[in-house]
């Protein structure tokens, strides 16, 4: 009789935790290197997003092979001399938001405090953005930097004029309520 | 069964407990469940890294609205000594382009100086090596019409241009292992419309293998070998085998090889080899890949 009555309290309590869900797999991640000699921008419209608004935890997942790129031998070089895409499939983010108050409606100014993962590197970062409600979704929006030697990305002296060693990279994820 | 539950039960009560102490472990947990759901089988790229292993095609094509320029150089006989500097003296070439369509289907023109042969191609990369469920392999199909350039002999035989014409089909069959190993079987036809001799076949068969490997992120190590299948005479042909390196410079691929075959289209080195290694019948060579975006994609 005992487990039954656990059983049903944790689901209905996974039930409650369950509405505070905000989810997408398809937010938009684009990024850009910049050089006088050339500017280098892939996109991606494939990357899933959790947020738990009780916990205020975000998590991303972003795979890498899904960025495109306007030229295929860019797309090529991306995968197999930068990122290593066979080895290291996905990019991730995971932290907690802070300061945000989901009850406000309209732009709040928001950090991510997190690891984030790619080229099988972490770091620790601590990224601002903001965050839309909007009824059942929530948009989230930031940009930020990331340096390639961080993440242990080697860019050969033959190419550095035409791949920036920082790269811009822009977020925007449309999360609903799951 | 019945244990097994009580197991599960008893890892939710836990992760119960201890999402309640600080809000975090059954979450956690819950958000690694939701991206485990979204891997998708993906396609494996770049068995290779060039449009060919060293003569043979690799099932890479140019990618939409790529145009590739290939530029291959074949010296003369290593054997040749130093009066010809090891062959160095007496270079062939071929001029291609590769254009390609969509990222799979590739057409391409070419001039050889070897036989002054003029021909034209066409390869489909139809089906994709996936990871993750789908095909273990990529299937390529290659085919490619050849035209003979050279002067007829005025020896009274009359031919007719269509006798110019060879053609060679191919379907190459590739699995990449690991990011560094790659493996293809090559079967291949070749038909004549006219032969040089008449004890000759007008049709032959080869079974090719070819691989690479990569030594680091812009070098690899290239083989080939295509062995003849029996032909009803013999006709002192010999199986070509090539070995190579594959050197990538941003834009360019340098591919360097020692081979037995001299001629750089499908015809020449499948069907016409006819040296050996073991006689020192080798030609040095090289192919320079320069790919040009003419038109953007995405």
């Amino acid at each position: 009789m005992k487990y039954p009555a656990l059983l049903l309290f944790c689901v209905i309590l996974s039930m409650a935790c369950q509405a505070q869900r905000f989810v997408t797999r398809d937010a938009q991640i684009s990024f850009l290197s910049e050089t006088p000699l050339e500017d280098i921008q892939a996109e991606s419209t494939e990357s899933s997003v959790i947020f738990d608004m009780a916990t205020g935890q975000l998590a991303f997942q972003v795979p890498i092979l899904s960025f495109h790129f306007p030229k295929a031998l860019m797309e090529e070089h991306f995968n197999e001399n930068y990122m290593e895409s066979e080895r290291f499939p996905k990019a991730s983010f995971r932290g907690v938001v802070e300061g945000l108050d989901p009850s406000k409606e309209g732009e709040q100014l928001v950090t991510a405090n997190g690891a984030l993962e790619m080229h099988g590197v972490s770091q620790d970062r601590s990224v601002a953005g903001t965050m839309v409600r909007d009824g059942d979704w929530w948009i989230l929006e930031t940009q930020f930097e990331v340096a390639c030697v961080d993440h242990q990305i080697d860019i050969p002296k033959v190419v550095s004029e035409n791949i920036a060693e920082i790269i811009e990279v822009t977020v925007r994820a449309e999360l609903k309520l799951k | 069964m019945r244990s097994l539950n009580k197991g599960v039960l008893l890892g939710w009560a836990f992760g119960l407990l201890a999402s309640m102490g600080n809000g975090s472990a059954l979450a956690q947990d819950d958000l690694m469940d939701f991206f485990g759901e979204d891997d998708q089988p993906t396609v494996v790229t770049s068995a290779f890294k060039a449009g060919r292993i060293i003569n043979v095609q690799s099932p890479e094509t140019s990618g939409e609205g790529e145009m590739n320029f290939i530029i291959a150089h074949r010296f003369g006989r290593l054997s040749d000594g130093w009066y010809d500097l090891f062959g160095l003296d007496n270079a062939q070439m071929r001029m291609g382009l590769d254009y390609g369509i969509t990222d799979r289907i590739q057409l391409g023109v070419a001039r050889s100086t070897f036989g002054k042969t003029l021909e034209g191609n066409l390869k489909w990369r139809f089906l994709e090596q996936m990871k993750g469920g789908g095909s273990p392999v990529s299937l390529t199909g290659y085919s490619v019409a050849m035209r003979d350039g050279l002067r007829l002999p005025d020896d009274g035989i009359v031919r007719k241009g269509v006798h110019r014409m060879s053609y060679v089909h191919q379907l190459v069959v590739t699995r990449k292992w690991s990011p560094e190993f790659s493996l293809a079987l090559i079967p291949s036809l070749v038909h004549r419309n006219l032969v040089d001799q008449p004890d000759r076949p007008n049709d032959v068969s080869t079974m090719g293998v070819g691989f690479r490997y990569k030594l680091n992120r812009r070098m690899s190590v290239n083989g080939e070998y295509h062995y003849l299948l029996p032909r009803p005479i013999e006709d002192g042909l010999h199986n070509s085998l090539s070995l190579g390196l594959d050197i990538e410079t941003g834009g360019h691929v340098f591919q360097l090889h020692v081979t037995n075959s001299r001629g750089m289209f499908e015809r020449a080195f499948l069907a016409e080899t006819p040296g050996r290694w073991q006689d020192g019948d080798l030609y040095f060579g090289f192919n320079i890949n320069r790919v040009f975006q003419v038109r953007e994609t995405h």
